[in-house]
């Protein structure tokens, strides 16, 4: 029997209290085609970037064609003829397709670059392996999204690999482009490239790979023949069943409609998007990345232009071109990249609490002090803001606290309608439970809540209503009393079910 | 979906399809037009001055454009590089400030050495290894120690200043060697050794950077550094040497302006702004919104031809620094609307 082209062997990586891969393994056998599947936070990007050298394992061993590599960096990865086709494409967009193809490689005559050269090689190496045609002098940034990604396989194909990782291909690529990338796989399969396939669609990943290895909580939990099991069995394999009474559900009677969205459409992003969020609602919408629920929430404040669709706030029609018209309207976001856009790290936990409402405080358009301190003190004790006084910098406080201050600030704003984008990530168990509480209170008081998450088990404790978003368009509503994690997951991951189009149109990309 | 998307019938009557709706769907490349723009600017501009000013485009007046540009031209060709190198973000990206201070302290190191009494092949090798000194300096503290380039510059233009006053005592020193005699007289084919020298130089740059294996990874450097470690460069010996490179073109534009001055006199720092402005104006005349060795060839033309157009308009030399201020402004709002996502 063959080699093992690679085997990652009782990986372990913890980051400070977090233990991110926990004994996980990964093992390939000859010419597969093997799916890395899990949950957000099970651990597939930190197995990416260990396998890629960019990231030290605290134990374990990576091996590649049945050796074990004694050092793991970039380089000694390449040069045993792992490559990975990441993401987001690594290529300069400035340089043309030919010059990012050959770099570092480059064709010359003596000191002079044989651009003709290059550029004619670089077409004849595109037609031959994908049979499109990409001009060798185009620049990488005028290229699609699909076009640049063929071209970082092709520069991955010219290192003649042994083992190729595609992480998360399809995200960017409109359906057309996926099917011709899955037939390019099967082709590189054919020729006796080992193929790592990473995706959150598990479809595609039934449909393409031979074995699946799912990851859940930085274990994998099993390594299946994807022939022989149904798509409802992966879900459940990445699913943590552990059911904890971490959600404080409150019962709120449900109030006139705030926020009321119709036919809301983003070129590239998501149409067709209507809900209505009512007073004392918790509106869950969860998605996969490139699904258009992050979309709509960024245009719901401001952040990104609509291209169609009505947005009314409160029964009356409006625009919101801008988050400042967003506050107007008492909208207050929480964004996900709290550390970046969600508080101001370097000062006071005071001033950040009124950052938004600094012109109610004033007189005679200076602030007025006392005012504010009262303000500040009475929302720390409100929200029970875990911090020694109002003039602590935010940047010392935990993580959940400071996710605390973020809401401190939209009720000091008077804000009524709450756009939460992934609130809990990268917060302790017991600050989420706080942050479920305050999110009830908040409900209870009649603010109208509208929740991004990927924590499933989240918006079902704490959701009167989910939204499932897939390719651009909102394909399911449920109700967490009658579903479950799964059904979310495999609504989110384009499962077929009932009463849903399994084909819906993916929207073309921009 | 299902198995039938593998269906080979289909995936092979897919492709052909997709060729004309590839072409039809390429997003119009907004450095085209930017590119276009800027061209047809230049054209406008020298089209109202040989309208509008008497005798410029007199052959004898458009050798002079390229004489009197020459200083800047080498000059901008190393800010270039360093640009070109160190990535065009104005902040965080390459830029050597020390260009102009360099220049003067190169020139007082000729005029010094030569009213010494030094030879001029001795003259010459001191002042070309004070200016590689003064970028080997620059390359140093923006490789090894991490400063920002902005700032290293900016401290080692103040040293170069200070170098060059204690040199000159803040006087003028006037020299007159045989190699100046020679550049300021000499002549073939109509122009002189110093547009000779701003035409040779040019032409190498060209080559070094847009045709060769060490100027494309150059430019991965400076673009995309990620992309350039994933091919394996080694990112320090490129920035190191376009500082190095830069301080010679210092060097040698120094003996240039030396036979221009007949000696050193203050004030060349002063070339600094226009420096700036060629280099980051190269950007505009590349269809990848880059910056270029061809850029900076045009943009060096098009401040000659402004400041010579200026001139023979009577039009005080006073106005040419505003002009210049307001193009710096323009090029750089233009660059970061460009890159602003979602726009053009």
């Amino acid at each position: 029997m063959a080699e093992e082209p690679l085997a990652l062997r009782g990986i372990v990586k913890t980051f400070g209290a977090t233990r991110a891969l926990d004994n996980a393994n990964l093992v390939l056998q000859p010419g597969e085609i093997h799916g890395l599947i899990g949950q957000n936070g099970a651990g597939k990007s930190t197995m990416i970037k260990v396998l890629a050298g960019l990231c030290r394992p605290d134990a374990g061993t990576v091996g590649i064609g049945g050796t074990p590599l004694p050092h793991i960096t970039p380089r000694a990865v390449e040069a045993r003829g792992v490559h990975i086709i990441h993401q987001e494409a690594l290529l300069p967009p400035s340089f043309t397709v030919a010059e990012a193809l050959f770099l570092g490689k480059e064709p010359h005559h003596g000191p002079f670059l044989a651009s003709r050269r290059m550029r004619k090689d670089a077409e004849r190496i595109i037609a031959a392996q994908f049979d499109i045609a990409i001009r060798g002098d185009a620049l990488i940034g005028e290229l699609s999204a699909a076009e640049r990604q063929i071209v970082q396989i092709i520069r991955a194909l010219l290192n003649r690999p042994s083992v190729l990782v595609f992480d998360e291909p399809t995200a960017a690529l409109v359906r057309q482009e996926a099917n011709r990338l899955f037939a390019i796989i099967r082709r590189l399969s054919g020729e006796g490239t080992a193929i790592v396939y990473i995706s959150h669609y598990l479809e595609e990943v039934r449909d393409l790979c031979d074995r699946v290895t799912i990851l859940r909580n930085g274990r994998d939990v099993a390594t299946v023949d994807s022939r022989q099991t149904p798509v409802a069995e992966m879900v459940a394999l990445m699913i943590n069943r552990e059911i904890s009474d971490m959600f404080p559900k409150q019962q709120v009677p449900r109030g006139a409609p705030v926020l009321s969205v119709r036919s809301l459409r983003q070129a590239g992003n998501f149409e067709n998007v209507t809900f209505s969020l009512h007073a004392g609602e918790i509106l869950g919408i969860t998605g996969l990345l490139g699904s258009g629920a992050k979309d709509v929430l960024q245009a719901l404040f401001g952040l990104s232009r609509v291209d169609g669709g009505t947005i009314e706030v409160r029964g009356k029609p409006v625009a919101i071109p801008s988050p400042g018209r967003a506050v107007a309207h008492r909208l207050g976001l929480v964004p996900e990249d709290r550390r970046h856009q969600g508080i101001a790290p370097d000062i006071s936990v005071r001033e950040n609490v009124t950052l938004a409402s600094l012109f109610k405080l004033t007189r005679f358009g200076l602030i007025s002090a006392r005012r504010e301190r009262q303000q500040v003190d009475g929302l720390i004790a409100r929200l029970g803001i875990k911090t020694p006084s109002g003039e602590t910098r935010l940047r010392d406080l935990s993580g959940g606290n400071q996710q605390k201050v973020v809401l401190a600030k939209w009720l000091s704003a008077e804000s009524d309608v709450y756009i939460l984008d992934e609130p809990t990530v990268a917060v302790d168990v017991a600050a989420k439970v706080e942050i479920y509480r305050l999110l009830g209170e908040l409900a209870a008081r009649g603010a109208a809540i509208l929740i991004l998450s990927s924590d499933l088990m989240e918006l079902c404790g704490i959701c009167d209503s989910i939204l499932v978003m897939y390719r651009g368009r909102i394909t399911r509503r449920l109700s967490p009393a009658e579903t479950t994690a799964d059904e979310i997951l495999a609504a989110a991951t384009g499962a077929p079910m009932i009463g849903v189009d399994p084909d819906a149109e993916r929207p073309e990309a921009a | 979906m299902s198995g039938e998307i593998f269906n080979p019938a289909e995936t092979a009557s897919f492709a052909p399809e997709t060729r004309p709706e590839r072409a039809s769907r390429r997003r119009p490349s907004s450095g085209q037009t930017i590119r276009l723009g800027s061209l047809a600017a230049l054209v406008l501009v020298f089209v109202y001055f040989a309208y509008a000013a008497p005798g410029f485009t007199a052959l004898g007046n458009l050798t002079n454009i390229v004489e009197q540009s020459a200083v800047l031209a080498l000059l901008a060709f190393g800010m270039t590089a360093v640009i070109v190198g160190g990535g065009g973000d104005v902040i965080r990206g390459g830029i050597d400030l020390s260009l102009g201070a360099n220049l003067g302290l190169c020139t007082a190191v000729y005029a010094v050495s030569s009213a010494a009494g030094y030879s001029d092949s001795v003259s010459v090798l001191l002042t070309f290894g004070a200016g590689i000194a003064v970028g080997a300096l620059n390359g140093l503290a923006v490789v090894a120690l991490g400063i920002l380039p902005l700032l290293t510059t900016l401290a080692v233009m103040n040293i170069c200043a200070g170098l060059e006053l204690v040199l000159t005592q803040n006087t003028v020193i006037s020299s007159s060697s045989p190699l100046l005699a020679w550049i300021s007289s000499a002549a073939w084919l109509g122009l002189s050794i110093t547009s000779w020298t701003f035409i040779l130089t040019a032409a190498l740059m060209l080559v070094l950077v847009h045709r060769t294996p060490w100027g494309l990874r150059l430019q991965a450097v400076g673009g995309h550094q990620q992309a350039a470690r994933a091919a394996g460069l080694r990112l320090s010996l490129y920035l190191v040497a376009t500082y190095m490179g830069a301080g010679l073109l210092a060097g040698l534009a120094s003996i240039l302006q030396a036979a221009r001055l007949s000696g050193s006199s203050p004030g060349s720092g002063d070339i600094l702004l226009s420096v700036v402005l060629t280099s980051l104006m190269s950007v505009v005349f590349s269809r990848r919104l880059a910056p270029s060795i061809g850029g900076t060839i045009l943009s060096v033309l098009f401040i000659g031809g402004l400041i010579n157009g200026f001139q023979l308009l009577n039009v005080s030399s006073y106005w040419v620094n505003g002009v210049q201020g307001v193009l710096i402004l323009g090029i750089v709002s233009l660059r970061s609307l460009s890159r602003r996502p979602g726009s053009v």
